[in-house]
């Protein structure tokens, strides 16, 4: 019976994966096209990773580190699936629209706990395959492995989302169960995943330190060392990766009981703990104390920015996708104040002051909110539609909400660098100008592509934010065109370079005006 | 008031819709809208309160054109749609201001307009909870007293009945009059045929998107028969005596 309920809830769970169940009934063409571009943008993802994996593991073997390859994949994997999975992990096992259908239904918050780690592990497990099979084919290419190889790294792959996504669960509660209690709940999910997250960039940045720093020791003992740090990090690949490479049956049950224990108690204390983890999230306190005071009349374009900032500081999951960008800016500066713009240009030789402004703007709008915020209005949509207000107001407080997200970075961002880089006059307009130019840019680039590729129906904003083919292209297309620009820079200097930079300035500039415009020209009637 | 002329609109891959519908409200009148579900109710609504474009026709609101006014239009209609999913991260009163000031009314009016019709439906002391606290029935209220702040001229409503206590739908069918009575007029879809009856002096009957009949409600519904008789033999012949 229980087997059957989790069987029927992961079925229902999973119908919808990737939209799949949309492409296969829906009659709608534009839908089938945008869920076909959705797959071929993820196809893109995955032949990229695939052969940015493929690439590094051809140079450990080079280096004459095989033997790290399988472990190096294993804690690349689970990296990938923490990181990712306590940003989610939350939303999906708690996730308050069926909830309380499921709970009218005979049954059991067990079934309903495992179905949903089940559903969450599927897509884990495909994270897991893009780094683990094209690491895995260019090792056997290489190095001719037996058959232990294969057999004990099919089943290795199979059990590995289980630890991460334990830990990933158990941080993401964490986070939760501290919200809970706090008036601005999102607000401070998303302080403290940000913090997670600094932590896992921090600690990866400290395993590449230590790469660069032990150059000597390295020559002598460099696949011992790496194995020492990866055991430290994650002692679960170790145990794999050495299963993997020398067949040991040992090492291998470790790993595995290892894995699937931690992962059952987990799921038992959550199956034990659901209802009363949901009602403590889901519970609204109400007052019904109010007495009307006097109310004050704001224009149509502050109480829409009102709105947005309102909706925006409500989600966690959507503020901590857009708000690391701008941190990763001040932390670009902050780098190159700690580093020295000698050390940086001895080490790459391009003209530094030249490029930072565009890496300061590629940074800030990795991932802009505007590329969502159409979509994040969801099954709400309706009352903008239906106000008297013009196309260009809405898109405007889309627009202001995340220029002023930006600009206290910007602002301390900007500080840092002219300090640090004692810019000339010029060197200094173009170093507080481009970032805004772009910024605005990309904002505007948001909004286009949220017109484009809308998603208004969906059940977890998790999906809208991360997965959307908005998300996609409109997030990461503004940085991309910003470095794209920087390309001629650096390698154009002096009079010619300043002419390169107006060039791109003036260019941007007309194309922000032209997709601004077309923009505000759109029937918001047609975005559905 | 309101004029829908051959209004066409069909969706992309499916065969639901509206097909040449005509109808005209005028000022003073209740119109209800009924048939049965998928007939194009919501659809000819949508297409009305500019939520939806449609594909042939005209729609007039005041004589002016839904396709080329739509600003001016939406001034002076509201619209109360069949499931109120308002803006769960606001308060009431927060949702209430925020439409006042997309109307542009002025401080003073809206705290008089909100104080009343929140008394009126009873929900003065929750206007300062989350809407994400609020029941189906609060949420239909607030979207109601929302669509009044303005003092719409033209009111349109998707199934308003739907998950109001008994009083709050005495209150709403006054309030109803009382728009009618300041030369106002309504257009609402329903199921409750009882209401229908009781409430409208208009009635259209729409199935598969196709007018079957309309007109005044003492000439479609005769004496001795009821609308629910009407609309079974109507929507199963398909053709109104």
């Amino acid at each position: 019976m229980m087997v059957r309920q989790i069987s029927i809830l992961t079925k229902a769970l999973l119908c919808n994966f990737l939209n799949l169940n949309v492409f296969r009934y829906t009659k709608d063409k534009k839908k089938k096209r945008n869920t076909i571009s959705m797959a071929l943008l993820w196809l893109m993802l995955i032949a990229m990773a695939f052969c940015y994996v493929g690439g590094i593991t051809i140079g450990y073997i080079k280096l004459g580190m095989a033997d790290v390859v399988p472990m190096y994949l294993v804690t690349v994997s689970a990296l990938i699936i923490l990181f990712f999975g306590m940003l989610k992990a939350g939303s999906i096992i708690f996730q308050k629209n069926s909830y309380e259908v499921l709970c009218s239904l005979p049954v059991s918050q067990t079934a309903i706990v495992v179905s949903r780690f089940l559903s969450m592990y599927v897509g884990n497990l495909l994270l897991s395959l893009v780094v683990m099979v094209p690491g895995m084919v260019v090792y056997a290419i290489f190095i001719h492995p037996g058959i232990a190889f294969y057999a004990f790294g099919i089943l290795g792959t199979i059990f590995l989302p289980l630890f991460p996504m334990t830990v990933a669960t158990l941080i993401g509660a964490f986070i939760t169960a501290i919200s809970t209690r706090m008036k601005h709940k999102s607000v401070v999910v998303a302080l403290l995943s940000i913090i997670f997250v600094v932590a896992i960039m921090v600690s990866s940045l400290a395993m590449g330190n230590i790469e660069g720093d032990l150059t000597t020791e390295m020559l002598r003992n460099f696949s011992g060392i790496l194995v020492s740090m990866i055991e430290k990090i994650y002692p679960p690949a170790v145990w794999l990766g050495t299963a993997m490479t020398e067949g040991k049956v040992l090492q291998l049950s470790l790993y595995l009981v290892v894995s699937i224990v931690v992962f059952l108690v987990m799921v038992i204390l959550v199956a034990n703990n659901f209802h009363k983890i949901c009602q403590g999230l889901y519970s609204t306190s109400a007052k019904h104390n109010y007495q009307l005071t006097e109310l004050k009349k704001t224009s149509a374009l502050g109480s829409l920015y009102q709105k947005e900032l309102k909706r925006y500081l409500v989600s966690s999951i959507y503020v901590i996708n857009t708000i690391i960008g701008p941190i990763m800016m001040v932390w670009i500066a902050v780098g190159i104040a700690i580093v020295g713009v000698e050390k940086i240009e001895a080490i790459f030789p391009i003209n530094i002051i030249g490029v930072v402004p565009f890496a300061l703007a590629a940074v800030a709008c990795i991932m802009t909110t505007t590329a969502t915020s159409i979509s994040m209005e969801g099954k709400e949509w309706w009352i903008i539609q239906s106000l008297p207000i013009k196309t260009k107001t809405v898109f405007d407080s889309k627009i202001l909400l995340n220029l002023t997200l930006i600009a206290p970075f910007y602002v301390i961002a900007e500080i840092i660098s002219i300090l640090v880089l004692q810019p000339s006059l010029i060197e200094l307009c173009w170093l507080i100008l481009l970032p805004i130019i772009f910024i605005v840019f990309a904002c505007v680039f948001g909004i286009t592509i949220n017109i484009r590729f809308p998603m208004m129906k969906w059940e977890n904003e998790t999906v809208v934010v991360k997965q959307s083919a908005a998300a996609m292209i409109g997030g990461l297309g503004g940085s991309l065109v910003i470095l794209l620009c920087a390309v001629p820079v650096i390698f154009v200097d002096g009079f010619l370079g300043e002419l390169v930079k107006m060039g791109i300035t003036i260019l941007i500039l007309v194309i922000t005006l032209l997709l601004y415009t077309q923009n505000n020209k759109v029937n918001l009637s047609t975005i559905e | 008031m309101l004029r829908i002329q051959n209004l066409t609109k069909h969706y992309k891959g499916s065969n639901k819709g509206v097909t040449k519908l005509n109808l005209e409200i005028k000022a003073g009148d209740i119109y209800g809208f009924i048939g049965h579900n998928g007939a194009g109710k919501t659809t000819t609504i949508k297409c009305i309160t500019g939520i939806h474009g449609f594909d042939e026709g005209e729609i007039l609101v005041d004589g002016m054109s839904v396709k080329t006014d739509t600003f001016a239009c939406k001034q002076k209609m509201a619209y109360i749609p069949d499931n109120p999913d308002l803006y769960e991260y606001m308060t009431g009163i927060q949702y209430l201001n925020f439409i006042a000031d997309i109307f542009g009314v002025v401080a003073k009016e809206r705290e008089e307009k909100i104080q009343k019709y929140a008394d009126a439906f009873e929900i003065t002391a929750s206007l300062g909870d989350l809407i994400s606290s609020y029941s189906h029935g609060m949420k239909q209220k607030l979207a109601i007293i929302s669509a009044l702040v303005h003092d719409p001229k033209l009111l349109i409503l998707d199934e308003p009945f739907v998950g109001l206590d008994p009083k709050a739908s005495v209150v709403l069918k006054d309030i109803m009059h009382q728009i009618c009575a300041k030369g106002g007029a309504i257009f609402f879809s329903t199921h409750v045929l009882d209401v229908a009856e009781k409430l409208c002096n208009k009635v259209a009957i729409i199935k598969d998107g196709e007018l079957i009949t309309s007109g005044e409600m003492d000439k479609i519904v005769d004496e001795g028969t009821s609308l629910e008789s009407i609309f079974m033999e109507v929507v199963n012949d398909g053709k109104a005596d």
